[in-house]
């Protein structure tokens, strides 16, 4: 019964599908409408079908098709995956409730209708690659995935950087393939099936863990292989974003977590491998994402930071389990799995608010806005409450994941041997820095976005977006709240007993205190209010330009991180005596070096490139000189056969 | 929650708030005796409050209600994180109050709206602040989470509470690595309150302030309770430094004789810390800005290599 519940919410997925693209030839809002609807409908049903399984844990199974004996079309839904099928379900449905509106402002006519139901695809293929009961179809629809999302990133084709963008994203997601390919094919030649089963400890299986984890970082926007995000998070219409950021980086998690837990038999160095990998992506990815201007690439940065926390929490259940410490594995695992969660919901929340300040501002550059939270009052609301919430501050889901990480490194001091705590201290304090840093890069954020004075025209001219536009992110940002202030009671719900400080308790004491100081205040001070100019010196009217620029704030962080960003800074002047007081000409340039970009991505294209260059000279075009690779091939067949007899 | 933790509740809350601003202003008097002035009269701050409390608030135009919310905010999380660190009487820790992480990251609630609030005029001022306090901030966080990280090691809970109540058994500081540890926090005390080397709370100059810059748009009640939240936050670092390194006096158990003992002691030992403090202040110059980051590299490597020989011991 529970099964076909499943198949009852696929169904509608495929109805999403569907119906938009047989709407093709009219651009009309009713086939769009529809579309979303089928989104909302399949994710509720989907998302109340994964929470029962969760909390009661009972599976599912079913066999779609089975065209020859070993490979099928399978799945299963046990608990992690109900987990995250519960994840895709809840963002999908607030990105569904956004979209509806905002695609209708999207240029590009009938194409509308395709966006939206390559969306469902997208969502459909998702939820699918999760359910995956063997490696066969887990691969099939990761490969779905990839294709969907890659179409949907160029969905605004006509400019040249969505191209770029788009081109970038497939050769990265195609990388991502092959190593996953790899993998699994290297699983299927030591176990001969494709079922998820214990595969034993052998060279191969070790071999294929490494595959599979670099298919899966280059998915999950690991650094070095986090270049595409910055790209294509600012190229795609902002539903897209909000999905591939908040969901699609967590099925690269999924796949990682499912085949550590169920295929491998993890290894320390696997986990130390992970831990190191997750720590260098946090704090990289932060400190990068305080240097953006574009709103969207600093949510993109942002998220590869997320993930490296993501990957700290996995790398330390690893570690942990295969010291037999099995209760801070837990802990570390249900930390990673809470970060995941409550990451989905509040970078969707940043990702749409932030859309519906594009939408308005029309430019992405936060340098150009400012004042806003005079012109979109509810926007400034949701994304400050995002803002809260990944900032890490009680009592918010945030810091409910985070204080759980943290509660694992203090607890594994104790325990850990001890060159092993040289190691975790180093994490420690890289993570502290971190969660401080993301603090800092929010204020910027929401400093430079919504206060002060506006600092373009547009800006000034800035309207609130429609209810739909912020009915989705008010869900999510009630979620967040939920999330962080129940954080101790969900956790009991679902089974666990973690060392979770009471936040609702905290969060009672913060609104007790709040309302006594005010009640205490409103009767013994003085109520008078008085608004004027901001003090300004003495000047008589302030302008934006003085005001504080994004810029201006992440400077100190700039120069104390500059050996990180690699700032090349050039100052040449000429001069017209010998002494070098009468200043004739000078050149000054600051320039930033994308570092990956240039010593590893431009120099591994490269080569490709000349390798390439080097085959395509052995294709001529020319009948005989291929009718002597003929030749010389056979010859060298039958020398390697009769060498082999 | 028993009647001893709701007792304790009340007490603690109206124990920070009558003290706080009396530490923050004997500070201050050391500090002038020390330039040779007869500075102001200790008390002096309690009126300068009142008379806060009777001006009328002034907004700025631009600012919305992030302004208006901050000082509350600050206060309240100032507050609920005074509960975290008692000063005379340990309970029994309830539901999580007392999580050290948890403490650190209420300091960090107050932080991140005071950095915006800042930013709210638009005034360069507050802006300039903003950056400069997120920044530093930002660089002292692995030092303090390594020291916290070493207290959990040395008293096995994460628990303020238990670590106080252990503290308080032993009487004494019970391994040296706590004594060494005492450098660390109160390296941690002194950019946490914005003193010098790292900021001038007494300044208005655009080149030194940090925190003033961030709260210099705040007028009226408002200013009163960022100032009080400002005395509460120098407060309870000390206590948290005071309680765990000489404990005498604090007690676990709810008697008036010894809670006014403790009390006595108490004020005591925060009197002769802030006499250090103030000392610590008047001998020193303000830093460069830019040279504070191997300051704190400094810190973070002291704590880290004390932890070390005190996990390899």
């Amino acid at each position: 019964m529970i099964a076909g519940l499943f198949i009852i919410s696929l169904g509608i997925f495929v109805l999403g599908v569907l119906l938009p693209l047989a709407g093709t030839w009219q651009d009309r809002r009713i086939f769009r409408a529809g579309s979303h609807l089928c989104t909302i409908a399949g994710s509720i049903l989907l998302g109340a079908l994964s929470l029962f399984l969760f909390l009661t844990g009972n599976d599912i199974a079913w066999t779609a098709y089975q065209p020859v004996a070993g490979f099928s079309l399978s799945f299963v839904i046990d608990r992690l995956s109900a987990f995250f099928l519960l994840l895709i379900s809840v963002v999908s449905i607030c990105v569904a409730l956004y979209a509806a509106e905002y695609n209708e402002h999207l240029e590009g006519g009938l194409r509308r209708n395709l966006l939206s139901g390559c969306t469902n695809l997208f969502i459909l293929s998702m939820v699918l690659v999760v359910a995956s009961a063997n490696t066969f179809s887990f691969l099939v629809f990761w490969e779905l995935m990839a294709g969907c999302s890659f179409l949907l990133v160029m969905y605004d084709y006509s400019r040249a950087t969505t191209r770029k963008a788009g081109l970038f994203y497939f050769v990265m997601t195609h990388l991502s393939t092959l190593f996953v390919l790899l993998g699994i094919v290297l699983l299927f030649s030591s176990t001969g099936s494709f079922v998820l089963a214990p595969a034993g400890v052998s060279p191969v299986s070790a071999i294929a863990f490494v595959a599979l984890l670099i298919g899966f970082s280059i998915k999950a926007g690991i650094i070095p292989f986090h270049k595409w995000l910055p790209y294509a998070h600012p190229a795609s219409p902002t539903p897209i974003s909000a999905l591939m950021s908040s969901v699609m980086l967590k099925i690269a998690v999924y796949g990682l977590l499912r085949f550590l837990l169920d295929v491998f038999s993890p290894d320390v160095w696997w986990g130390i491998l992970i831990l190191i990998m997750g720590t260098t992506t946090a704090v990289l990815g932060i400190i990068y994402a305080l240097k953006e201007y574009d709103i969207k690439a600093m949510l993109a940065y942002s998220s590869i930071e997320n993930t490296g926390i993501i990957f700290m929490g996995i790398g330390l259940y690893v570690i942990f389990s295969s010291y037999q410490l099995f209760d801070l594995a837990l802990i570390s695992l249900l930390s990673a799995l809470f970060h995941t969660l409550n990451h989905a919901i509040f970078k969707s929340l940043l990702f749409l608010t932030a859309g519906s300040v594009v939408h308005a501002t029309h430019t992405r550059d936060i340098e150009q806005m400012g004042g806003l939270i005079h012109r979109m009052p509810y926007t400034a609301g949701l994304f400050f409450v995002g803002a809260l919430a990944i900032a890490a501050l009680p009592p918010l889901n945030g810091f409910a994941s985070e204080v759980l990480l943290f509660i694992s490194f203090f607890s594994s001091i104790a325990v850990a041997d001890p060159l092993f705590k040289v190691l975790l201290f180093l994490c420690l304090g890289l993570f502290a820095l971190t969660s401080a840093l993301s603090a800092a890069c929010f204020v910027k954020a929401f400093g430079s976005v919504f206060l002060a004075l506006p600092r373009s025209p547009e800006s000034g001219r800035a309207e609130e977006v429609p209810f739909l536009m912020l009915l989705g992110p008010a869900l999510l940002a009630s979620a967040c709240i939920v999330l962080g202030l129940f954080a101790a009671q969900i956790f009991f719900i679902a089974g666990f007993t973690v060392p979770m400080p009471d936040m609702f308790l905290v969060g009672l004491l913060l609104l007790a205190m709040l309302v006594l100081t005010f009640a205490v205040l409103f009767f013994t001070a003085s109520r008078d209010v008085r608004v004027t100019d901001t003090w300004g010196c003495g000047t008589l009217s302030q302008q934006p330009a003085m005001e504080y620029s994004g810029h201006g704030f992440s400077e100190p962080i700039d120069i104390i991180f500059s050996t990180v960003y690699r700032t090349k800074m050039k100052n040449e002047r000429t001069f017209f005596d010998q002494k070098n007081c009468i200043f004739a000409e000078g050149k000054a340039e600051i320039r930033l070096i994308k570092v990956f970009e240039e010593y590893l991505y431009l120099p591994v294209a490269r080569a490709s490139y000349a390798t390439a260059e080097t085959v395509s000279r052995f294709q001529s075009g020319c009948l005989d000189t291929y009718l002597l690779y003929v030749f010389c091939a056979v010859i060298a067949v039958i020398v390697f056969l009769g060498w082999l007899a | 929650m028993n009647l001893s933790f709701g007792l304790y509740l009340i007490l603690n809350t109206v124990a920070v708030l009558l003290v706080a601003p009396l530490f923050v202003s004997i500070i201050k008097k050391v500090k002038a005796r020390a330039q040779g002035r007869s500075g102001q009269s200790v008390f002096q701050i309690y009126f300068t409050l009142a008379k806060l409390l009777k001006k009328e608030t002034v907004y700025s135009s631009h600012s919305s209600w992030v302004m208006r919310l901050t000082p509350y905010v600050s206060i309240a999380a100032m507050l609920v994180a005074a509960l975290f660190v008692p000063l005379v009487f340990v309970p029994e820790p309830v539901g999580g109050i007392g999580n050290i992480i948890l403490l650190l990251y209420l300091l960090a609630l107050a932080r991140f709206f005071m950095a915006l609030a800042g930013l709210d005029a638009g005034s360069p001022f507050g802006g300039m602040g903003s950056s400069r306090e997120m920044s530093i901030s930002a660089i002292i966080e692995p030092t303090t989470i390594i020291v916290f990280a070493a207290l959990v090691f040395v008293f096995k809970s994460l628990n303020v509470f238990d670590m106080f109540a252990a503290s308080a058994a032993a009487g004494a500081p019970s391994t040296p690595t706590l004594i060494l540890l005492a450098i660390s926090l109160f390296i941690i005390l002194v950019v946490e309150t914005s003193r010098i080397p790292v900021d001038n709370p007494e300044t208005h100059l655009e080149l030194t302030m940090i925190h003033e810059g961030m709260i210099l748009e705040q007028s009226g009640k408002n200013l009163a309770l960022m100032e009080l939240s400002a005395a509460v936050k120098l407060t309870l670092l000390m206590a948290l430094l005071l309680n765990l390194i000489v404990p005498f006096g604090l007690t676990t158990t709810l008697a008036i004789g010894t809670i006014a003992v403790a009390a006595v002691l108490f004020v005591l030992k925060v009197t002769v810390l802030a006499g250090i403090i103030g000392l610590f202040e008047s001998s020193m110059a303000k830093m460069r800005f830019f040279r504070l980051p191997s300051l704190f590299a400094m810190a973070f490597f002291f704590s880290t290599l004390i932890i070390i020989i005190e996990v390899f011991a």
